[in-house]
């Protein structure tokens, strides 16, 4: 799971950066452009070109090899639509996704609170929570693939279990949902805890001047305040959830788990492209995937819109 | 068949996890250097996919050529097992960049564009350098013959095993005056040999390692033993499913009563409960150093002829000329003697465990005397393959189609028959879909001999 980690606009700087952002607009935008050029020529390389390559591969027969490829119009399309393996391996992200988001943004709001409202050692459990998100995949998914292993693992052993987590389909996605947890709560975590820190002292003064306790502080005044960041949160969360690939595809020894069972959308195209050669059909699954993900995010920045109208 | 360098067992015996970390990239990818050793005229770039003891012997073999043919210079590089390796050898070949000689499992060839990404061996050549027909099981060497043309040259064969403990199998009565387990010829003489087994075996163990959850093997142990019912795939010209949906029932029923009768802890790691004490595993012979190295008091025999007729699981390596544009000269000469000189002299080769394909090989006293060897080296009058077609092959997409819906009827998840329908549905649907890289069903490949 990639979560880019894109800047985040903290509540409490926004109202400042937002007038001198005003200011600098109007100053022109000729010297900018330079700056972003050395960025744009790599996206357009790496991005962009790939991607318009992607979709032209997409309606052709395309193999491994890239030769005597024909275009086949929409062909892929139908058969990608029409292919249950496929639908099982989006059920299986979605399914995952699904597990992984409310989990995580509930995970990180009370790690965030303990964080924030901790008197001595503030930096420790900052530094616990977020160091896992610091660790490769591979290391992570390793070190979780010997937790949960069946015989000897940490996780049956401690709590006097047999339970065979990663080769049972009905653990072994569970078994990716909680090493995902522990190993990217920290970012979210890390977004709830700048966003508390915005949070201006005087509100809760004067409410508990008001009499509210601590129960009414946090539903009425830290909830609210935060809801932009939860927005976000769970957006990102689940742009990233989606692209499950890495971890679980570590943990199940590069198998698609037992039975099929952690065998996710990303990794069912890797399939069509490299174990079947089928470049062009696996092109079309990666473009369908691509929309997907697209509207989720358009729906997103739609929403987002529509609040901040609200709140600014 | 070098099984892939990161799974469970290989991590337990791995001096510590990060060497995993090592593992994903290319091992000893040479040099680069573009010099010629000191002294020779000629450089046979040669690609492989062995790693683990596989590596270690195929090294020592080139490093025994390299001393005998001091004008060859030989750059090899290992890359990672499995699908990684064919991408790369396809692209290569495509791209024109191809080493001057591969390795591949015999039955990854047929889908690999003979022809178009791999070049023919020149037979006249190879037998300068005494490579025969009549030196090799007749299967096997057609096995790698594509309209006509030798495509393949095998150097050996990898077989499925059913490896035991003499020590307990002694215990239970089940050894015979020469040592070895006792012959075994129906399922119900099967279940028996297990129930006395498991009398006499160290308690929270398995009676045996079958890799219930492994869609390989359960893939590789399915066409074993339908095989030995004779059960066949596609009709000579591929046109046809004859897939016997009762026959593939009675395997499957067979399989999945090892769980049932409770003499598998499913999940259960195979290869360390067979060290620590479980009277029986199905393994790959590539199994055979380990347990050798474990100092076991072990031995093994092909997979039980349960169903009447003697058949075990069989895939190939097998050396291939990877696609030049401009094929020939000394560099072709050098990889036709490379390959001629290790499919000769695979003494080295079957310490791994592989049955070499260089018969008269097999018929030295030195490889008489190698044990466990000698007790299988009969797989090679009898192996059961996957059936000829671009499909199928070591990790292919027959494997990873049908392995997992085999898994499921031994994991109980899914009723055998049912699974055996969707087995002939798959097969079906296969039989009708192009190999995408040439553009061919299997019936127009016509990848006959």
């Amino acid at each position: 799971m990639t979560t880019s980690a894109q800047t985040v606009v903290v509540p409490a700087r926004a109202r400042t950066a937002t007038a001198v952002a005003t200011v600098r607009r109007k100053q022109g935008f000729q010297h900018g452009g330079w700056f972003v050029a050395p960025f744009l020529a790599l996206f357009a390389l790496f991005v962009i070109w790939p991607l318009l390559r992607g979709v032209y591969l997409s309606f052709t027969d395309a193999n491994i090899s890239g030769e005597g490829a024909s275009f086949v119009g929409l062909d892929n399309y139908r058969e990608a639509l029409n292919d249950a393996a496929m639908w099982d391996a989006l059920g299986h992200s979605a399914y995952f996704t699904l597990l992984v988001v409310p989990c995580i943004t509930v995970l990180a709001f009370l790690l965030a609170m303990l964080a924030h409202n901790i008197e001595r050692g503030k930096w420790l459990w900052r530094l616990c929570f977020f160091v896992p998100f610091l660790l490769p995949s591979t290391v992570a998914a390793n070190m979780f693939q010997w937790l949960f292993t069946q015989g000897i693992g940490l996780i049956n052993q401690t709590f006097g279990l047999d339970t065979p987590w990663l080769t049972d389909k009905s653990y072994a996605m569970l078994a990716i949902v909680i090493m995902t947890l522990w190993w990217t709560v920290g970012f979210s975590f890390l977004l709830y805890l700048a966003a508390l820190q915005g949070i201006p002292d005087h509100l809760y003064e004067a409410a508990k001047l008001d009499g509210a306790n601590a129960w009414h502080r946090m539903v009425h005044i830290t909830l609210p305040m935060l809801r932009n960041i939860t927005g976000l949160v769970i957006a990102l969360q689940i742009l990233a959830s989606l692209q499950l690939f890495d971890q679980a595809v570590v943990m199940m020894d590069f198998s698609p788990g037992p039975e099929l069972s952690t065998r996710s959308f990303v990794q069912y195209t890797l399939e069509q492209g490299f174990t079947s050669y089928r470049v062009g059909y696996a092109s079309a699954m990666s473009i369908i995937f691509f929309v997907i993900i697209a509207v989720i995010a358009l729906a997103r920045m739609w929403l987002l819109r529509n609040r901040e109208e609200g709140t600014r | 068949m070098g099984r892939p360098g990161l799974n469970r067992r290989h991590l337990l015996t791995a001096a510590g996890g990060l060497a995993v970390a090592g593992s994903f990239g290319f091992a000893a990818l040479g040099t680069g250097a573009d010099a010629l050793a000191s002294g020779a005229d000629t450089r046979v770039r040669y690609w492989n996919l062995f790693s683990g003891g596989d590596g270690a012997n195929m090294i020592a073999m080139l490093d025994a050529f390299r001393k005998a043919n001091p004008g060859i210079d030989v750059k090899d590089s290992t890359l990672q097992w499995g699908n990684p390796f064919y991408t790369k050898l396809a692209m290569a070949a495509a791209g024109n960049r191809a080493p001057d000689l591969g390795v591949m499992h015999m039955g990854r060839v047929t889908g690999f564009s003979p022809g178009r990404l791999l070049d023919p061996w020149d037979v006249g050549l190879l037998a300068k350098y005494g490579i025969r027909e009549q030196d090799f099981n007749p299967l096997l060497w057609r096995r790698g013959v594509i309209d006509g043309e030798l495509y393949a040259l095998p150097l050996d064969i990898h077989v499925q095993l059913c490896f035991y403990r003499k020590d307990v199998l002694k215990k239970a009565g089940l050894l015979g005056d020469d040592g070895r387990m006792i012959p075994v010829t129906s399922t119900d003489e099967w279940f028996d040999v297990l129930k006395k087994a498991k009398a006499v075996q160290k308690k929270g163990l398995q009676t045996i390692g079958l890799w219930t959850n492994d869609q390989n093997f359960q893939w590789w142990f399915f066409v074993a033993f339908y095989t030995q019912l004779g059960g066949r795939w596609f009709n000579e010209d591929n046109t046809e499913v004859l897939f016997d949906a009762d026959k593939a029932t009675q395997v499957l029923e067979f399989l999945r009563r090892h769980v049932t009768d409770g003499y598998v802890i499913p999940g259960a790691p195979t290869g360390e409960q067979f060290i620590n004490g479980a009277p029986f595993t199905w393994e790959g012979n590539w199994s055979v150093p380990v347990f050798s190295g474990a100092k076991l008091d072990y031995g093994a025999t092909p997979l039980p002829p349960v169903f009447g007729k003697p058949a075990t699981h069989a895939e190939s390596h097998a050396f291939v000329l990877p696609h030049q544009a401009d094929r020939g000269g000394a560099a072709n000469e050098g990889a036709h003697e490379l390959a001629a000189y290790v499919v000769k002299n695979a003494l080295q080769w079957a310490a791994g465990g592989h049955i070499p394909a260089y018969t008269p090989t097999l018929s030295t006293a030195v490889y008489r005397k190698l044990t466990p060897q000698n007790e299988y080296v009969s797989a090679m009058d009898h192996q059961a393959t996957e059936p000829k077609v671009w499909f199928a092959g070591s990790t292919g997409v027959l494997a990873q189609d049908l392995g997992p819906v085999v898994v499921s009827s031994t994991m109980g998840s899914a009723k055998p028959a049912a699974v055996a329908n969707r087995m002939k549905s798959r097969l079906t649907k296969l039989l009708a879909s192009k190999n995408p890289m040439d553009g061919r069903t299997a019936a127009q490949g016509g990848a006959v001999a």
